[in-house]
């Protein structure tokens, strides 16, 4: 039961939705999800076994997992910039800023912890590559119904996890010396339960969307 | 004064949470600006709609205003001269040799002047034609058949400078021209109709005047009686150009129409 979390059962019914949704998706980009959603499931089962049965910290997990989620959601969002002509350049600097961060914080950290800088500055990148998308979406005079849109779904869950995130993020430090002193539970446990709840039932409206797209209009 | 850790706990997930509200809000105002882009898009398409209706309605008026001229010039004309040819056809004694040759000479006459009105209005017929060979030839066409009346004196300038706007304009601006001349003859008394085509970089214009009766512009349209005139407003409008009307009784009216083309 220890395996039955909020994070644990939203990302498996949004790995199931992506499965159902997209499975015959002609586009690699949103075929993609099932292949990421299943990583995270087994990331989070396995954090869970890791922290629970073998006793020890889970941050290498995460460390690991935080690659792939920097990498598929960058390549997600210059996915959809590229009908907008957006250079691969960008994307390419943004890879290598973000890996030399990773490296340096985990040399910083001697491998002993979790690469918090790299994953505040991560959010906040893909906070402002949603704002990015919105700022496009309102220059874009050609009329398309957002309420129906499957990447606009997908960058509105992303901005509510990563803004959200941002403040527990910056204070996750802090959080973890003190929370569980001050409180019987811990504050950034109850925002990212909430945060993976939202993010993952706008992912999942974002796959029906697609779907009910290519149903509709068959590539 | 200290601030307990519990307070600062508290506050990081109040502002959590303020972070959370902020993409709400966000997100509400793109859908609602989206809304808004999709009821403008509509409007558009609704404008260019009546816009390609208007094209279609001046279309048939000067196919209409075409076939008007033929039917009074196959009455008027052509079929006086075919009368006159039968009359004196119906005349001639072949006995009276010297009269004969004069009789055939003048059917001869009036045959060829009858060929040479059917082909006039054969060219007459082919309305597109007339405005595809551009605004000012349409127009000097279409005074020729004015002038025919010999009613008016009629006067047309212009600084030799072709009109550069599209051809739906040019056609909506034939047809205007074509509504000022109708007004002119049915209604202003006039003698003199004078014509003026001025064209440079950035605009066309098009004045026409005359010298008749005139009316009140302001009571014609307080009235709504002015149904033309409303037309010729609204017509202009709808190429981005505008029209002047100036006019006071007895001192005849003058229709300026200027067509900026940016």
């Amino acid at each position: 039961m220890i395996f039955f979390s909020v994070s644990t059962v939203s990302e498996f019914i949004c790995f199931l939705v992506a499965l159902l949704c997209l499975y015959k998706d002609k586009d690699v980009a949103w075929k993609l999800f099932i292949p990421f959603l299943l990583l995270t499931c087994v990331v989070e089962i396995i954090g869970i076994y890791v922290r629970e049965f073998v006793r020890i910290p889970n941050y290498a997990i995460y460390n690991f997992y935080i690659l792939f989620e920097c990498v598929f959601t960058s390549y997600f969002f210059f996915y959809l910039y590229k009908s907008y002509l957006y250079k691969l350049k960008w994307l390419l600097v943004w890879f290598a800023l973000f890996v030399a961060m990773y490296i340096a914080e985990l040399v910083y950290n001697k491998f002993g912890n979790f690469v918090s800088v790299t994953a505040s500055v991560m959010s906040v990148v893909f906070v402002l590559a949603s704002l990015y998308f919105y700022y496009v979406k309102l220059k874009d005079e050609h009329f398309e119904p957002l309420v129906y849109s499957a990447p606009f779904w997908w960058v509105s869950g992303t901005l509510f996890f990563y803004f959200g995130s941002t403040v527990c993020n910056n204070f996750s430090k802090y959080l973890a010396m003190y929370e569980i002193i001050a409180y019987k539970y811990s504050v950034r446990y109850l925002i990212f339960n909430l945060l993976n709840i939202i993010m993952y039932i706008f992912w999942s409206y974002a796959f029906i969307c697609r779907y009910r797209q290519r149903k509709s209009f068959p590539l | 004064m200290q601030i307990s850790s519990k307070e600062i706990i508290s506050l990081i997930g109040l502002t959590s949470i303020i972070f959370l509200i902020a993409p709400l809000f966000l997100i509400l105002y793109v859908l609602s600006y989206n809304r808004r882009k999709k009821k403008y898009q509509e409007e558009t398409v609704m404008l260019q709609k009546n816009f390609d209706t208007e094209l279609l309605k001046t279309q048939m008026e000067v196919q209409e205003q075409t076939l008007k001229t033929v039917a009074y010039d196959l009455h008027d004309n052509i079929g006086q001269l075919l009368s006159l040819t039968t009359i004196t056809l119906s005349s001639i004694n072949l006995n009276d040799n010297k009269n004969t040759a004069e009789k055939i000479a003048l059917v001869e006459d009036l045959t060829m002047r009858s060929i040479k009105e059917v082909k006039a209005l054969s060219r007459l017929l082919h309305g597109e034609e007339i405005i595809s060979r551009g605004l000012k030839a349409a127009i000097e066409f279409e005074l020729e058949w004015l002038k025919r009346s010999d009613k008016f004196q009629v006067s047309f300038t212009h600084n030799n400078v072709p009109f550069n706007g599209d051809s739906a304009q040019e056609t909506i601006l034939f047809r205007l021209f074509q509504e000022i001349i109708n007004n002119i003859i049915q209604h202003a008394k006039a003698t003199v109709i004078n014509i003026n085509l001025q064209g440079d970089v950035e605009n066309y214009k098009m004045i026409i005047s005359d010298n008749g009766v005139g009316f009140d512009v302001k009571k014609i349209f307080a009235r709504k009686a002015g149904m033309g005139l409303h037309n010729i407003i609204k017509r202009s409008n709808m190429i981005n150009g505008n029209a002047a009307i100036i006019s006071t009784p007895v001192n005849g009216t003058t229709v300026t129409i200027n067509l900026p083309y940016k």
